[in-house]
């Protein structure tokens, strides 16, 4: 007999098609009803072995939720359950239009200590990286739509590539907030 | 649409008589016990019918600890023997200490595993032991109040207290000898009591500014499940703070000498009340006789205190901001905020939540009960004295947890605000010929190098069979279990030659050091200890043969084949006849066999409420579809 299949695909997992689109709010009502059945805190008086069982369950879940619920992970997830690993992903040649377009947005990060407002400027420069974020999750939703892997990939290393700036942007801020 | 709701059979024989829960809010500056009484929350008072216990213990007299508004009249008397905020130094190195330590007039000395320990004329004491000296006061209270042993506490602790600090926080009760259910976030508590006494729903945000902390928890609330969704903020940040920015105003504005230990008590104490004071009035007037000339005083003005501890304030937003940012929501989504600590009264600290959130606080709970109401609320489902299907709390890790690499970099291996438990596997490999050994160091925080992070454990793993470089395959597994508690397994897979290792963060008291402080201390110390055990071993194994049957009666026809079936029975009746047998260790194994047989039962039966919910979705689904 075995326990919980920690290998077991997501998408089943939760009961749902292999697609990048979702409803957060189904994802979500559906997490909540799993863990309902398989938290710790639903066994907290029953023997340590049911509270194991519990724990390893409740963290698969977890797990699972926590791809699903975010479009990088959820779209890298699709692309491995596609066949294409992290390191055929990682190796998508960029064009030179977003690599300018990251050139400039990283000179403006740098260069936010010699300004009068840097709070403000940064706060500003973090919702024009999300954006940028959200129109190349677009990009991976209708490449893999269409089956095109490699498209879809490259739209995954540019929200890598924002999402690095978003977190550099972010450590500055708090650096900034000392 | 209704859910389709499992039954648990267990649940339903064991809820005869209420089991006595309780919940603890161990603050800095006060601790509070409270319980349910009639399903209504109620905080306990002691026997001068005072509801919080000053946090401060007393060691001035050896062989004699007095506790709370006792210790707090010594303090003056006895600066480096009284021990306050002693919260502010829980699962922290001498290293860490040193900035608290500045303020305070303790004598500070390194005690085991690098943890910082208190000089008293009692001896040398750690954080942890004088903590079990203000839990162990409140379990008495308890109990007197309930009449009886304490069957589960809640203990609540600043959401974003890293490892060590949780740990040290469970050590404290275990030499308390109070059975912990579960170490709570405080802002979660704050939220849990509102959640119920309200029924409010959607995004609440937890402002959580007490005596020594700050944190920040957003928390969804839907149906009776609280998601939380990110937390934040600063584990040295507090009301005392403002007393010490009071002080150093204080002694700007006066020219007097260097002050004795005393003075420096008597001159936190003044700052303290100017502060209260401020709270209410416009000025507060700081009587100076024992500090500078007798009649002497000095004016202090609202605004000029609001100048003075608006970087705080400012840098309690920030740390707002950035869990927002994590939640990904901005301060327009929240739903309702909920205020809690004692700072929070504070007019400037009100009103820059206020426009912050865009929003009024909630105010129905008193801030300094509200913890400690929620923690009893918890420990109450916990203990299992409602009906199942009630209330479910999804908590998150405040601080992300990593491994050093190569050139003194950390590979973060769970992120902060994952939400536990959790468990994360990370392969490794040698990078020599040969290598038989591989060292670990876990470390917490967000910062990219080892050496401005937090150092939780090293531990090796020995025994890799000898390979070429890159050819073993180390598997290392990080599992965050509901208390925010870390345990660390690594094995070497290539080879089937498996080993592994189970670390206990290095900080936190060892259970042979557990033991041997609990027989020096009050609690157990005369009673037959194999007696104790074996008829806690009954109890258990009492219980594991009940659920079972229930467990079988209800799915065993159906989830298992009746090989499986007759292999469960064979060894529940082995376990049973040693539950007369009357020893120790026959009988523990006995219970560990049929737990063990009985696992991948409970994972079936856990599969099964799984997928029955998940059909339950589906139909909500479907409706939601039909209504687009």
């Amino acid at each position: 007999m075995a326990l919980p299949d920690l290998q077991q695909n997501y998408f089943q997992l939760f009961k749902l098609p292999e697609q990048f689109a979702l409803n957060g709010a189904d994802l979500g009502e559906r997490f909540r009803q799993m863990q309902s059945q398989s938290h710790p805190d639903r066994f907290a008086s029953k023997s340590p072995h049911e509270q194991r069982v519990a724990v390893q369950y409740s963290a698969l879940v977890n797990q699972a939720y926590s791809i699903l619920r975010k479009p990088l992970p959820r779209a890298l997830y699709l692309l491995e359950l596609a066949g294409m690993d992290k390191e055929q992903v990682a190796a998508q040649k960029m064009d030179g239009g977003f690599l300018i377009e990251q050139m400039d947005l990283r000179e403006k990060l740098e260069s936010i200590h010699d300004l009068v407002d840097p709070d403000a400027f940064l706060e500003h420069l973090i919702i024009e990286i999300a954006a940028d974020i959200k129109s190349h999750e677009q990009e991976f939703s209708s490449a893999f739509t269409d089956r095109d892997l490699n498209g879809a990939a490259s739209a995954c290393v540019k929200i890598q590539y924002l999402e690095k700036l978003l977190q550099e942007a972010e450590q500055i801020e708090s650096g900034l907030l000392g | 649409m209704a859910l389709l709701q499992i039954a648990e059979p267990g649940q339903a024989a064991a809820a005869p008589e209420a089991r006595r829960a309780i919940g603890i809010d161990l603050g800095t500056t006060n601790s509070l016990v409270a319980t349910l009484r009639e399903s209504k929350p109620d905080v306990l008072v002691d026997a001068a019918g005072s509801v919080s216990l000053p946090s401060v213990v007393n060691y001035s007299s050896p062989g004699r600890v007095s506790v709370g508004a006792d210790a707090l009249a010594l303090a003056v008397q006895y600066p480096a023997d009284t021990l306050a905020s002693v919260k502010r130094f829980m699962g922290r190195g001498q290293q860490d200490a040193r900035d608290e330590a500045r303020r305070s007039h303790y004598i500070l000395a390194e005690g085991e595993a690098g943890m910082v320990e208190f000089v008293t004329s009692s001896g040398r004491i750690s954080p942890v032991q004088a903590s079990a000296e203000i839990l162990n006061t409140l379990r008495k209270r308890a109990e007197s109040v309930l009449g009886g042993d304490i069957d589960g506490a809640v203990i609540t602790v600043p959401a974003y207290f890293d490892e060590a600090q949780r740990q040290a926080t469970k050590d404290a009760a275990t030499l308390a000898g109070l059975p912990v259910l579960r170490l709570l976030n405080e802002p979660t508590a704050a939220a849990v009591a509102y959640g119920l006494e309200s029924a409010q729903q959607g995004m609440i945000a937890v402002y959580d500014l007490g005596g020594g902390t700050f944190d920040i928890s957003i928390l969804r609330l839907h149906r009776d499940v609280f998601e939380v969704r990110s937390t934040g903020g600063d584990t040295a940040l507090g009301g005392d703070d403002f007393d010490n920015v009071i002080a150093d105003w204080v002694l700007g504005e006066i020219n007097c000498g260097p002050l004795d230990a005393g003075q420096h008590r008597q001159l936190q104490a003044l700052a303290r009340a100017a502060k209260e004071t401020l709270s209410e009035d416009e000025v507060a007037i700081i009587p100076l006789d024992e500090i500078a000339d007798k009649g002497a005083q000095l004016t202090l003005s609202r605004t000029t205190f609001e100048g003075l501890i608006q970087p705080w304030v400012k840098r309690t937003l920030h740390a707002c901001r950035r869990a927002l940012r994590d939640a990904e929501l901005a301060p327009g989504d929240i739903d309702s905020i909920v205020l809690v600590g004692g700072s929070t009264r504070i007019p400037l600290v009100r009103n820059a939540v206020a426009d912050f959130f865009q929003r009024e606080p909630l105010a129905g709970i008193n801030p300094d009960e509200v913890v400690a109401i929620g923690a009893a609320l918890q420990a109450d489902i916990l203990v299992g004295n409602r009906p199942e299907g009630e209330l479910l709390l999804l908590d998150v890790i405040p601080l992300s947890l990593g491994i050093e690499t190569m050139g003194g970099l950390v590979e973060k291996i769970i992120q902060r605000n994952t939400t536990i438990p959790v468990t994360r596997a990370q392969q490794f490999t040698t990078y020599q010929d040969g290598q038989t050994a591989l060292a670990l160091h876990i470390v917490q925080g967000e910062r990219e190098l080892v050496a401005d992070s937090r150092s939780l454990a090293r531990f090796e793993l020995k025994g890799i069979p000898p390979m070429v470089a890159g050819a073993a395959r180390i598997l290392v597994s990080f599992q965050v279990d509901a208390d925010g508690l870390l345990s660390v397994s690594a094995h070497e897979e290539t080879t089937g030659a498996r080993s592994s290792i189970v670390v206990k963060p290095s900080f936190g008291l060892s259970d042979e050091q557990i033991s041997t402080m609990l027989e020096a201390s009050f609690s157990h110390a005369e009673e037959d200890k194999t007696a104790r055990v074996l008829a806690e071993l009954c109890v258990s194994a009492r219980a594991l043969i009940a659920g079972l049957e229930i467990a079988l009666a209800a799915d065993g026809e159906e989830l298992l084949d009746s090989e499986e079936r007759a292999a469960l029975n064979e060894q529940m009746e082995r376990l049973r006849a040693q539950l007369s047998g009357g020893e120790v260790e026959p009988l523990r194994a006995a219970s560990d066999e049929l737990g063990r047989a009985s696992e991948a039962f409970a994972a079936r039966r856990m599969d099964k409420s799984i997928r029955q919910a998940l059909a339950g979705v589906s139909v909500d689904d479907i409706a939601q579809e039909i209504n687009k």
